[in-house]
């Protein structure tokens, strides 16, 4: 009977093991092998074995220069997420105030908008002649308009806006689900709030903490629209590269070693996720 | 009589419109095991809390020696308390959750290593240090929390309802060992609890609450003996109360009229009760007397057995007397009373009845 239920069990994972196998394994090992390939401007890539792409990609400036400067704004995105979300997630799970519901449909809201409009939003708050700018010239504390478009701030801070809920819901879920007598028993042995929060909240609350990290650093290193829209041609970023490398330049190997990459920068951050987030569940 | 260390004078708690406790007063002797006694929703952990200053009131004062602590928030008060559902820190070995509040207050580490040893000896828990909490069991963790609450060297002890996540033959030795640890150490301890046998067991002394209102305070015999109210009467062991009208009173001792047309002469100490009030009349089942044969120069009335409940030590009748009102009678299970099956006759002699006020009649 166990048996029979185990094998069940097996066979109801079948249509997402097929779905894995087409969407996932098999493109990513599809550009594995093309990643080193040669590049042929007439063939598109010819089947010899070389390291040249990954040479180029590590060796040139330029193309170095995206690699840190993605692994930069994914840093710096993350970092401002959970800035702004930890507060937020706290305040949702201690809160009884009655509109705790309408803050949840507000941190949900902009998932149901798509990301070109709310980065369009930002355009018309960031551009020369955008909300910002005319305020601040308003105040009279510019002569200029400030360049924040097209630069890596205007490009962390519409991400930020837009992965935020990624951010609050995995912290939102670990903080409401600490027992409140845990913070009672803080007090009650000797420890203000600042020594509480530091000793019983904060710890307990790091496995949403890393995977709200995870989850938002891995979708800003593979985020393509946003930087476009934000960034324009002065932010490259990894996902654009790969884009353009396979829609307009048609470097085929070239863009499956930058896929590598990227992959590979993400499969880094969920080994550490799994790793510090295992070391101490037991 | 020991000096009181602890005092809640007059103490409200609302929750928005609706009232959560109070006015609540009661003091805590030195050394003394005090019980918060009462049903689910009474109040008694609101008021825990409020010793603790997990919560402020909305009128009334927290008196601890002679210093007011109403507003003093709770990491100043040196109050241990141990939760009902142990509120370990999970992500902490037993030594750090013990050793959390000596870091508090900055002992330092030498001491605190061998005060922490020492106080999971006195528990029962030696060796055990570096284990985390989700490894011990029930029983074990509840004694770390009790460590973890008693290191500190608080000033009263406060125990939330902590042996009923426990299961019965564990309850029943940790209520022993409880006991003996605070009678060992000394301290004054406040125990919340709805089971009247952990509180009578315990206690030295009971307050019982009712709807965010202390009912009746006195040790365990006086709320057996003498329940001041209905609440009281019922809440405590099992009772018969028969409505009846006070004929006449003289002094402690009263005359009451029942409505089962009998008329008794009850014992009410303290109340002042004039003819014409109305009573109940309560009987604790163990007080009536079973006799197969109408006693002489005795008050007796005839009953049938009803119902018959075995159980083991004790058997309890329900009897049902001529006036069709059930009384409810246990005896001890000896070859005389095992002989009476539902059906028998016989007569019942009321030993000992307390007279209660009914409708708001006497006082409180």
């Amino acid at each position: 009977m166990v048996g029979e239920s185990a094998r069940s069990g097996r066979l109801l994972l079948a249509p997402i093991a097929v779905l894995y196998l087409i969407a996932l394994i098999a493109p990513i090992s599809f550009f594995l092998v093309m990643s080193v390939f040669r590049y042929s401007a007439l063939e598109l890539w010819v089947p010899t074995v070389t390291g040249e792409n990954f040479a180029r990609l590590l060796g040139e400036p330029y193309h170095r220069a995206i690699i840190v400067r993605t692994l930069k704004i994914a840093l710096l995105t993350t970092v401002g997420c959970l800035g702004l979300g930890y507060p937020l997630a706290w305040y949702l799970a201690r809160t009884a105030s009655v509109w705790r519901g309408l803050l949840m449909f507000l941190v949900i809201a902009p998932l149901m908008t798509g990301v070109i409009v709310r980065t369009y939003g930002w355009i018309v708050l960031l551009g020369s002649e955008g909300t910002v700018n005319t305020i601040l010239r308003g105040l009279g504390l510019v002569d200029r308009p400030l360049k924040i478009l097209h630069t890596e701030l205007a490009v962390v801070i519409a991400l930020v806006h837009i992965l935020l809920p990624y951010m609050v819901f995995p912290l939102f879920a670990a903080l409401a689900g600490q027992d409140p007598d845990l913070e009672r028993a803080a007090h009650t042995l000797g420890a203000g709030p600042a020594r509480t929060f530091l000793e019983v909240t904060l710890p307990l609350s790091r496995p949403g903490i890393l995977m709200g990290s995870a989850l938002v650093f891995t979708l800003t290193a593979g985020a393509v629209v946003t930087p476009a829209l934000m960034g324009g041609k002065d932010v490259q970023m990894l996902g654009q590269t790969i884009y353009e490398l396979t829609m307009s330049t048609l470097n085929w190997p070239l863009a499956s070693a930058v896929a590598f990459v990227l992959v590979l920068c993400q499969l880094a951050i969920l080994l550490v996720y799994f790793r510090i987030g295992r070391g101490r569940a037991a | 009589m020991a000096k009181t260390i602890l005092e809640l004078q007059g103490v409200v708690k609302r929750y928005g419109a609706t009232l959560g406790v109070g006015p609540v007063d009661v003091d805590v002797r030195e050394g003394e095991f005090l019980t918060l006694l009462g049903p689910s929703g009474c109040g008694k952990t609101t008021t825990l809390h409020i010793v603790a200053g997990l919560l402020f009131p909305d009128e009334g004062r927290v008196v601890l020696g002679a210093r007011d602590i109403t507003r003093l928030d709770p990491q100043h008060r040196d109050m241990g308390l141990v939760f009902q559902n142990y509120a370990l820190f999970p992500h902490k070995t037993v030594f750090d959750n013990v050793a959390f509040g000596l870091r508090m207050r900055r002992t330092p580490r030498a001491e605190i290593a061998g005060r922490v040893r020492r106080m999971l000896d006195m528990v029962g828990l030696p060796g055990v240090e570096g284990r985390l909490p989700g490894q011990l069991s029930g029983g074990q963790r509840q004694r770390v929390g009790l460590a973890r609450a008693l290191v500190i060297e608080p000033t009263v002890l406060l125990l939330d309802e902590p042996l009923s996540n426990l299961d019965a033959v564990l309850r029943k030795r940790m209520r022993l060992d409880l006991r003996e640890l605070q009678q060992r150490l000394g301290i004054a301890t406040i125990f919340v609890t709805h089971d009247q046998d952990e509180a009578f067991e315990m206690s030295d002394r009971v307050v019982l609450l009712n709807r965010g209102r202390v009912e009746q305070v006195g040790t365990p015999e006086e709320l057996y003996d003498d329940p001041a109210t209905r609440f009281a009467a019922e809440f405590i062991g099992e009772t018969n109360l028969i409505e009846g009208v006070v004929a006449a009173a003289a002094g402690a001792t009263v005359t009451v009229d029942t409505s089962v047309g009998a008329r008794y002469d009850a014992f009410a100490p303290g109340r002042s009760l004039r003819s014409g009030d109305p009573v109940y009349v309560m009987i604790r089942p163990e007080r009536i007397d079973l006799v197969p044969e109408r006693p002489a120069g005795e008050v007796a009335m005839p009953v049938t057995v009803a119902k018959r409940v075995f159980a083991g030590d004790v058997i309890t009748f329900e009897l049902r007397t001529d006036h069709g009102l059930l009384l409810r009678c246990s005896k001890p299970s000896v070859a005389e009373y095992r002989a009476l099956a539902p059906g028998a006759a016989v007569w019942a002699i009321v030993r000992d009845c307390r007279v209660l006020p009914r409708d708001g009649g006497g006082e409180a």
